[in-house]
């Protein structure tokens, strides 16, 4: 009887939170301003209210944000305002690019989901962003631990899945202005939001504009290598960047069904440092890059982010089937000035079709479809679909790393929940999937020589072959929660895989980045991985403590290993980077407490640690590249509730300790360990019975200069930026109707 | 009394589970080999000067605190003062002028294997129809290990 009830409960909330907007709050003709503003706060309680059982629900550790949290610790890129969690960590480049890492791991192996699907991009590079727009975010789902079973391969560390604002109400209109400037690097931006519903159609627009200047940090002079370089204004010469979004849905919502499509744009533009290209010192006309520290000249990238999706989902009986469908284009492109590296010639033929400035271009194409079936059997909730996606990869530019590609994938999987008492939910998980590549040949555009017999032969290289491989793999996932009263507990085994990618089968190309000469290998196996998670909690009325340890093995990791060798003729005499495979032991996790010490005034403590060793082949006994240090983080909140007219008002203090991190792999270096501090002030002020939220943050208020271990110009020695005050205004308004 | 007791046990197995396989930490090399060009006959050096039609001989001393691994040199022109050497001292170029037939090199160096340290004494030989002018003397060298040190030289070849 007790389960029932609380079965029935579970559900309603969770027909409460899917169709927040969708269904009218009872006493919505009369006052339809006060309407608006009553819903809202009610969201929010939802919201919480789910989340917390979302987490408890879940075998995996499972962080759930909304988009207060990312207004209220707004950083350069979604991942950046991220990064506050236990965990969670980023590989940026500049103030506007950065991707995630779950644990440690990243590129490939976290997977992105955005409007149900798997967003791709270049997800392999180091110096590329996550194309998403934190604005559009309405709540961001981070599973921590591998998720591989629910959205297919490629989850090894985790999902981070973005998921849209909720569909408005009956009978709404209205929408929000989002207003933001930081201090550091001069940014200005806005964000506008409209929406709209009549009975079952409605729409949702947002527009975002983002510009920037270049970075500052706590530097006058920062050498790359031993060789000095001044800088302007403590700016680091051409970081600015553009960045534009626009996004439409727009479709039917009936009882039992619902239709939306989506459609957006996200475009974005940003220097690299000049003075290096990689880690190749440059000589620049200082004069020319100083004139501006607004101007995006070269190097710099250029990337834009189309997406296409229809989202059906239909209910019958206790079945709830969705039909996910896809497209998407990545289109990026690097700009720098031609440099005859290796046997290039020196003098840029006009001959040539690829524009002299080019220097890569990636042009990617994904078509998917997800079809999913979610049911109850007795006390079992099944879940059973499959996924499939299809990949068409075309390169240009006058430097060659990755050869084009066309991949097909296709996964099923089967899903069961079995919750066999109000206190003890069971999970288990089967997955399996078939995947094809084919690589296409590549010949270099200019002659490299070779001495054979004592002569000297010129010939064009031929960088890749053609080469076609096909992988399967069944993986698994069993887990459970037990959750008596105040006592948490959550276990999950898993195994997870992940197809090699396109670089790391068929790179043969210098990468002057890194005056690196990668190496692939055709012969790579799926890369593979056993993951062991544990949560432990406990909740009383004014603390709580999560700890979050894992255990995880690679039979196969892969990874690009720096070798002791050169190659003077395919590698123009860099040093050779071999794609290798090899075992990997990691472990660590996180811990967080949280101590209520007056009614408005609460203090937590985030730590988090990990150990990686690689366990075989040749960096026997070497961590694994980007392997964050320990942190912790110190906060203290005071939420006061002033006046009505100020309903929600937090002061709230980060102190953010990082462990310096000597446990380094080649090319690493050792970097030392630092201390942050950073500020956070906002409250909601009641303005024509909206709440008008302001929030300010000064982020690195002592303007300590530190280096990231896992940033991208880590390796030449620059530090990230000073401080940055940020000041954010989003403004809610709404259009009351007619009738 | 009972919940509280759970509770202490589940931490001191969560510390435990977080350190049980701590194992004893085996030394790893975490040190970039070195290219010492500070003693008086190394060459070349910072804005050096070498001629066409001659050779010259590459004088470096090379150490690691485990085992040297390959060592590679490369000339390339810098006619475009487009990349700036590894070095702090910046010599004086010659105006920017476009390449017609630059000289090129890239030449791999065996070290004998096992070795800690090395002394290079290699001859290179500047062909008499090259272009005169500024060139980088880039040279890169590897550990066992597979750190590398890079050291980026301004030359002149006259």
């Amino acid at each position: 009887m007790k389960f029932y009830t609380l079965f029935f409960c579970l559900l309603f909330i969770n027909g409460l939170v899917f169709g927040q907007r969708n269904h009218p709050v009872q006493d919505t003709t009369k006052l339809s301003l006060r309407k608006d503003t009553v819903k809202q706060l009610k969201e929010v309680v939802i919201k919480d209210r789910r989340s917390q059982l979302r987490k408890k629900e879940e075998s995996l550790n499972v962080e759930i944000v909304g988009s207060d949290f990312i207004q209220r610790n707004l950083g350069g890129s979604l991942m950046q305002s991220l990064e506050r969690l236990p965990g969670i960590k980023t590989i940026g480049i500049g103030s506007g690019q950065s991707k995630p890492l779950i644990r440690g791991l990243g590129f490939n192996r976290v997977l992105v989901v955005d409007q149900g699907l798997k967003h791709e991009g270049q997800q392999w590079g180091a110096d590329h962003g996550l194309e998403i727009d934190q604005f559009a975010a309405g709540e961001v789902e981070l599973i921590k631990g591998a998720a591989s079973f629910m959205y297919g391969p490629d989850a090894i560390a985790g999902v981070i899945n973005v998921k849209p604002q909720p569909i408005p109400a009956v009978n709404s209109m209205g929408g929000s202005v989002n207003l933001l400037a930081k201090s550091n690097n001069n940014l200005y931006g806005s964000s506008v939001n409209f929406y709209g519903r009549k009975e079952h159609w409605f729409f949702d627009t947002r527009l975002t504009y983002q510009n920037y200047g270049d970075y500052r940090v706590p530097a006058d002079t920062i050498f790359v290598y031993d060789y000095a370089v001044k800088l302007h204004d403590r700016q680091l010469r051409n970081t600015a960047g553009r960045e534009t979004a626009i996004h439409f849905s727009s479709g039917y919502v009936g009882k039992g069904f619902k239709s939306v499509f989506y459609l957006s744009n996200v475009y974005s533009k940003s220097g690299f440092f000049a003075n290096a290209h990689g880690l190749e010192p440059r000589n620049v006309d200082t004069k020319m890059h100083d004139a501006s520290s607004r101007d995006i000249l070269m190097p710099a990238q250029e990337v834009n982010h189309f997406k296409l999706i229809n989202r059906t989902e239909y209910q019958v009986n206790t079945h709830k089937i969705a039909l996910d469908l896809g497209y998407q284009r990545n289109f990026r492109q690097e700009f720098s000035q031609y440099v005859n590296h290796g046997y290039m010639p020196p003098v840029y033929p006009d001959t040539l079709s690829v524009a002299p400035n080019l220097e890569r271009e990636f042009d990617k194409q994904v078509y998917s479809l997800h079809l999913s079936d979610q049911f109850f059997v007795g006390r079992h909730q099944i879940s059973a679909g499959l996924n499939s996606e299809f990949q068409h990869n075309n390169i240009n530019g006058w430097t060659f790393l990755v050869p084009s590609f066309k991949q097909v994938m296709a996964g099923v999987f089967a899903y069961d929940k079995y919750r066999v008492n109000e206190n003890l939910i069971l999970h288990g998980a089967l997955r399996y999937d078939i995947s094809h590549i084919r690589l296409v040949k590549y010949t270099d555009w200019f002659n490299s020589e070779r001495a054979v017999a004592g002569k000297v032969v010129q010939e064009k290289l031929v960088r890749s072959e053609d080469l076609s491989r096909s992988f399967n793999s069944l993986v698994w996932s069993v887990g459970l929660n037990y959750n008596p009263g105040q006592f948490l507990l959550k276990a999950n085994l898993g195994k997870s895989f992940r197809m090699p990618i396109a670089k790391e089968l068929g790179a043969n190309g210098v990468n002057y980045h890194y005056f690196s000469y990668e190496k692939g290998d055709p012969d790579l196996d799926p890369e593979q991985s056993y993951q062991a998670d544990l949560s432990l909690g406990w909740t009383a009325d004014n603390w709580s403590v999560l700890v979050s340890p894992f255990y995880n093995y690679f039979p196969n990791y892969i990874y690009l290993n720096p070798t002791s060798g050169h190659d003077y003729y395919q590698g123009a005499g860099n040093q050779i980077f071999q794609y290798a495979q090899s075992k990997v032991l990691r472990y660590g996790g996180e811990v967080e407490l949280k101590i209520k010490l007056l009614k408005s005034l609460s203090t937590a403590f985030l730590g988090e640690y990990l150990q990686a060793k690689q366990l075989s082949g040749d960096k026997r006994g070497y961590t694994l590249p980007f392997s964050p240090p320990a942190s912790a983080l110190f906060n203290l909140t005071w939420s006061p509730a002033f006046t009505e007219r100020f309903q929600k008002s937090w002061f709230s203090i980060d102190y953010r300790l990082t462990a310096k991190q000597d446990n380094i792999v080649p090319p690493e270096k050792k970097t030392p360990g630092y201390s942050l501090i950073n500020l956070q002030v906002g409250t909601a002020v009641c303005f024509q019975k909206q709440p008008v939220l302001i929030s300010l943050q000064a982020q690195n208020l002592m303007n300590t200069r530190y280096l990231n271990h896992t940033s991208f110009y880590r390796l030449i020695g620059l530090p990230e930026a000073g401080r940055n005050l940020i000041i954010s205004l989003k403004v809610p308004f709404n259009i009351p109707s007619n009738h | 009394m009972k919940n509280k007791s759970l509770l202490v046990s589940c931490l001191l197995l969560a510390v435990f589970f977080s350190n049980c396989s701590k194992d004893k930490a085996e030394p790893i090399d975490t040190i970039y080999p070195e290219i010492n060009m500070d003693f008086p006959d190394a060459f070349p050096k910072q804005c050096s000067v070498v001629k066409r039609g001659e050779k010259f001989l590459f004088k470096a001393l090379l150490s690691d605190n485990g085992q040297l691994g390959s060592l590679n040199v490369d000339i390339h022109h810098n006619f475009d003062h487009h990349t700036h050497s590894t070095e702090l001292v910046e010599c004086e170029m010659s105006p920017v002028k476009q390449a017609v037939k630059p000289f090129l090199l890239i030449k791999n160096i065996i070290i004998p294997a096992g070795l800690k340290s090395y002394q290079v004494n290699a001859e290179i030989e500047v062909p008499v129809d090259v272009d005169p002018g500024d060139y980088h003397f880039m040279i890169r060298l590897t550990d066992k290990e597979g750190w590398q040190t890079i050291k980026g030289l301004s030359v002149k070849i006259n």
